[in-house]
């Protein structure tokens, strides 16, 4: 589903903070990457999120080698890929409702009316009532937020979900409920996974394989 | 297990506290008193030219520099016109010069803004050296050269004051849409498919709009001193109209020789509303601080 | 697991209690509606030496009861009950104390915060050793000739390295910037230390660092409340576990029993704790309800397979547990 080949990648030339790593996600697995924090681990997530350009190497969707990043990326190999933030308050638009946030990959790609349902339901069965779909992100409490915001990753069903510490500020329950929704949405659409964390318990039980973050093993 | 057996301080559940706050007292005495200012000159700009029409010709040089008194309250000029009706005249000019040209200005610093920061880039860079290039110039006198093209009149006042007052506004929008470009909410919504004219409209615009609704709203006050400095230097509104800058113009002869009402008066009524609106935008500015913005995180 | 800083306790930890806080609630007035009762009836004492975990899910209401006991609630807040601090001179309710006096006597003196964030706690633009010197003179007075000294004594305290201590916060790991926080905090010597969710965010050898540290402190006597949403800290960190759902403490137990035999007895406890990856990792099913609109009876009833229709009438904390169906020690 995902390859990266001998990925270089930094900010403001710089050190690179992802230095010639290789890895692949099969189709449908689900893969776990391990590493302390500030290891570049979140970088490395970003340009398999296609949402920064490596310096070098090659990454490829489903065979077919990436074209572009950020706004160059079609949006269909964009879409294609979900991806789940570390700090829910970062990652949605304080501006919008929960439900509007959920429904805003929909809208965007101008199926709003067409996946409104969808929204609906995935919103239920992520665990969210009406009444906290009508409120703004600091109505709500971060674990809220971030049911939300995978909600919204989920939406236009990717084919792989990237999730960066999704569950890092989260507490056990919420974290727990979190991985059972991406195992359910996996086993449903056959769905490959790239979970990037700093609890090796966690990514173990989740994920097929695990691997250390700078050496790509 | 060692429960706490009885308390010792044990406390009946008693009335709800309030947590002690050191200074507040003050500053919604401040915020009222400027809106009461504000909402006073809005109000005598909007009743008293339907009910007391000023008529230009009703000089009368019988009653000329007369001192303040109960039938002109803030006295005569110096062809017997009543000041405090001439004042308010002057004031509503004022208003609607500072308001249309703050709108204007913050209007084009907006769009600037949002675009070099979206853009980024090679754009960026160009509009930027153009920001410069307009702040390396004194404003004043660009204001006086877009003036100077035109009739005296009230639009190209407008047009100098707003053409020449954008680049801050396009600044702090640039930096703020900068800063917030690379946030998560950002890459969420690029890799749910938006375009950059969605990220731009729906993400980015909005949160800005109160920075840049602000800095509108500060930039009133700074545009009624320009529009009644351009009325004063004789480049901004016809002498003869009533308006602030044109009045105390005017007004220069008499005061050397004592009568200072002429002055006085006119004056007041440029620096009080202004600093009322200042001390309004003021308070928005605490209130969009963003550490003041979420009271309750639970 | 066995908690490898210390083992527990034989003989609870004696003398006075640091901090006391009896039924403290806090509601918020939001605009237009319900109030919101972020807190509700929590009772609990400190002890030296001690360290209790304040455990629950995000928006239980844990931070709200710190902001509480640090005297940090905005405006909106209502407070009833009261927060008892030892002062040495007498108790002195947290609540409703005056900023001044906070600041005077409590703030850093009686009790010292280990922040959230450590690196964002201090100032960018200044090095550990000139934060350590201010808060030394701050807060005792020292002479600026022994400042130097005085300085290195408060960063060994909280094994913070000497040789590190000219640089800035962005040039620290997460770890030194923990324990530069944790050194700030110290300086006065504070007897109660607050720790706000210290290890969130932190990788798997920063926690156990940190709370092996946090343990040391209360080792050498401070009482220590550890507010965090990380169970596996709280298990290695604390002597008691108080557990909080929807404003309110459920369970108040011994760590040791809470993490080992005989477990959690409140039906929430449990199911938190079977959360973990460690174990079942199983979500509790549901949500926390609103805490605008509390039911009467008990709150986690909706999501609880023990519910019964005894559950409509609020469950008191009896014997360390707020649970009509609570189970019994011996059972377990």
């Amino acid at each position: 589903m995902l390859e990266l080949d001998r990925v270089t990648a930094g900010y403001d030339r710089g050190v690179p903070v992802v230095a010639d790593l290789s890895l692949a996600v099969g189709e449908g697995e689900a893969v776990g990457l391990l590493g302390p924090s500030g290891c570049g681990k979140s970088t490395l997530a970003r340009v398999a999120a296609l949402l920064h350009r490596p310096w070098a190497g090659t990454v490829r969707l489903a065979g077919e080698p990436v074209t572009g990043f950020r706004f160059r990326a079609p949006r269909a190999e964009r879409t294609r890929v979900g991806v789940v933030f570390q700090q829910p308050r970062l990652a949605a638009d304080p501006r919008l409702t929960l439900g509007d946030l959920i429904a805003e990959p929909a809208r965007a790609t101008g199926r709003g009316a067409e996946l409104a349902d969808r929204a609906a339901r995935l919103a239920d069965d992520i665990g969210l009532t009406p009444a906290l779909l009508g409120r703004r992100p600091h109505e709500v409490s971060d674990g809220q937020l971030q049911r939300a915001c995978l909600a919204r990753a989920l939406l236009l069903r990717p084919g792989l979900l990237i999730c960066d510490e999704m569950t890092a500020m989260l507490d056990a329950s919420t974290t727990a409920a979190l991985a059972a929704v991406v195992e359910e949405y996996r086993r449903e659409h056959g769905a490959a996974l790239l979970a990037v964390g700093h609890d090796r318990v966690l990514l173990r039980r989740w994920c097929d394989r695990v691997l250390d973050f700078p050496t790509g093993r | 297990m060692n429960q706490p057996a009885a308390p010792p301080t044990a406390v009946e559940a008693g009335p709800w506290h309030a947590p002690r706050r050191v200074r507040r007292s003050t500053r919604a005495a401040r915020v009222a008193f400027s809106a009461a200012l504000v909402a006073l000159a809005a109000l005598a700009v909007l009743l008293v030219p339907p009910l007391f029409p000023l008529d230009q010709q009703a000089v009368d040089l019988t009653a000329k520099l007369e001192p303040p008194s109960g039938a002109h309250p803030f006295g005569t000029d110096e062809v017997g016109r009543d000041v405090l009706l001439r004042s308010v005249y002057g004031l509503r000019v004022s208003l609607v010069v500072g308001l249309v040209a703050a709108l204007a200005a913050s209007g084009i610093g907006l769009l600037v803004g949002c675009a070099a920061g979206a853009v980024g880039g090679r754009f960026d860079r160009l509009v930027m050296r153009l920001v410069d290039t307009f702040t390396a110039v004194p404003h004043l006198l660009m204001g006086i050269f877009i003036v100077a093209m035109f009739r005296p009149g009230v639009w190209p006042v407008i047009a100098s004051v707003g053409l020449t007052h954008w680049v801050s506004t396009a600044r702090i929008v640039r930096a703020e849409v900068l800063s917030l470009r690379s946030r998560p909410f950002v890459d969420a919504a690029i890799s749910g498919g938006a375009s950059r004219l969605r990220v731009a409209v729906r993400h980015l615009v909005p949160a800005v709009l109160p920075q840049a609704g602000l800095a509108a709203v500060l930039m009133v006050p700074h545009a009624i001193w320009h529009e009644s400095a351009l009325s004063y230097l004789g480049l901004g509104i016809p002498a003869h109209e009533a308006s602030l800058g044109t009045m105390i113009n005017g007004a220069r002869g008499s005061l050397v020789t004592g009568e200072w009402w002429p002055t006085l008066f006119p004056g007041l009524l440029i620096v009080v509303p202004t600093l009322a609106i200042a001390g309004l935008a003021g308070a928005w500015r605490e209130r969009i601080n963003p550490r003041r913005r979420s009271e309750l995180v639970l | 697991m066995s908690r490898t800083p210390s083992q527990p306790r034989e003989d609870p930890p004696q003398g006075r209690p640091l901090l006391s806080v009896r039924e403290l609630s806090v509601r918020f007035l939001m605009p237009g509606g319900r109030p919101v009762a972020a807190v509700t009836d929590v009772s609990f004492d400190l002890r030296p030496g001690e360290c209790l975990a304040l455990v629950g899910e995000s928006g239980c209401g844990k931070s709200v009861l710190a902001s509480a006991l640090l005297g940090l609630l905005p405006g909106n807040a209502r407070t009833r009950g009261a927060a008892l601090i030892d002062t040495g001179e007498g108790p002195l309710d947290l609540l409703t104390a005056d900023e001044a006096t906070l600041a005077r006597t409590v703030r850093g003196r009686r009790a010292g915060l280990i922040p959230q964030s450590p690196a964002a706690h201090l100032t960018p633009v200044r090095t550990v050793r000139s934060h350590l010197a201010e808060t030394v003179r701050a807060l005792r007075g020292t002479p600026r000739r022994e400042l130097r000294a005085a300085a290195e004594a408060a960063a060994a305290r909280a094994a913070f390295p000497a040789d590190h201590l000219d640089r800035h916060p962005h040039q620290l790991s997460g770890g030194l910037a923990q324990r530069a926080a944790t050194a700030l905090a110290l300086v006065a010597d504070a007897p109660l230390l607050i720790a706000d969710e210290p290890t969130t965010g932190l990788d798997r050898d920063l926690v156990d660092r940190t709370v092996g540290e946090l343990r040391r402190h209360a080792d050498e006597g401070h009482g220590l409340l550890v507010i965090t949403h990380d169970l596996a800290a709280a298990e290695r960190v604390a002597d008691r576990v108080a557990v909080m759902y929807a404003g309110r403490v459920v369970e108040l137990a011994a760590a040791d029993a809470f993490f080992g035999h005989p477990g959690p007895r409140h039906p929430y406890a449990a199911g938190l704790l079977d959360a973990l990856p460690e174990r079942s990792f199983t979500p509790i099913p549901g949500l926390p309800p609103e805490l605008d609109a509390l039911p009467d009876g008990c709150a986690f009833a909706p999501r609880c397979d023990r519910a019964t229709e005894r559950c409509a009438s609020l469950p008191a904390l009896a014997d360390g547990v707020a649970c009509h169906h609570a189970r019994e020690a011996a059972d377990a």
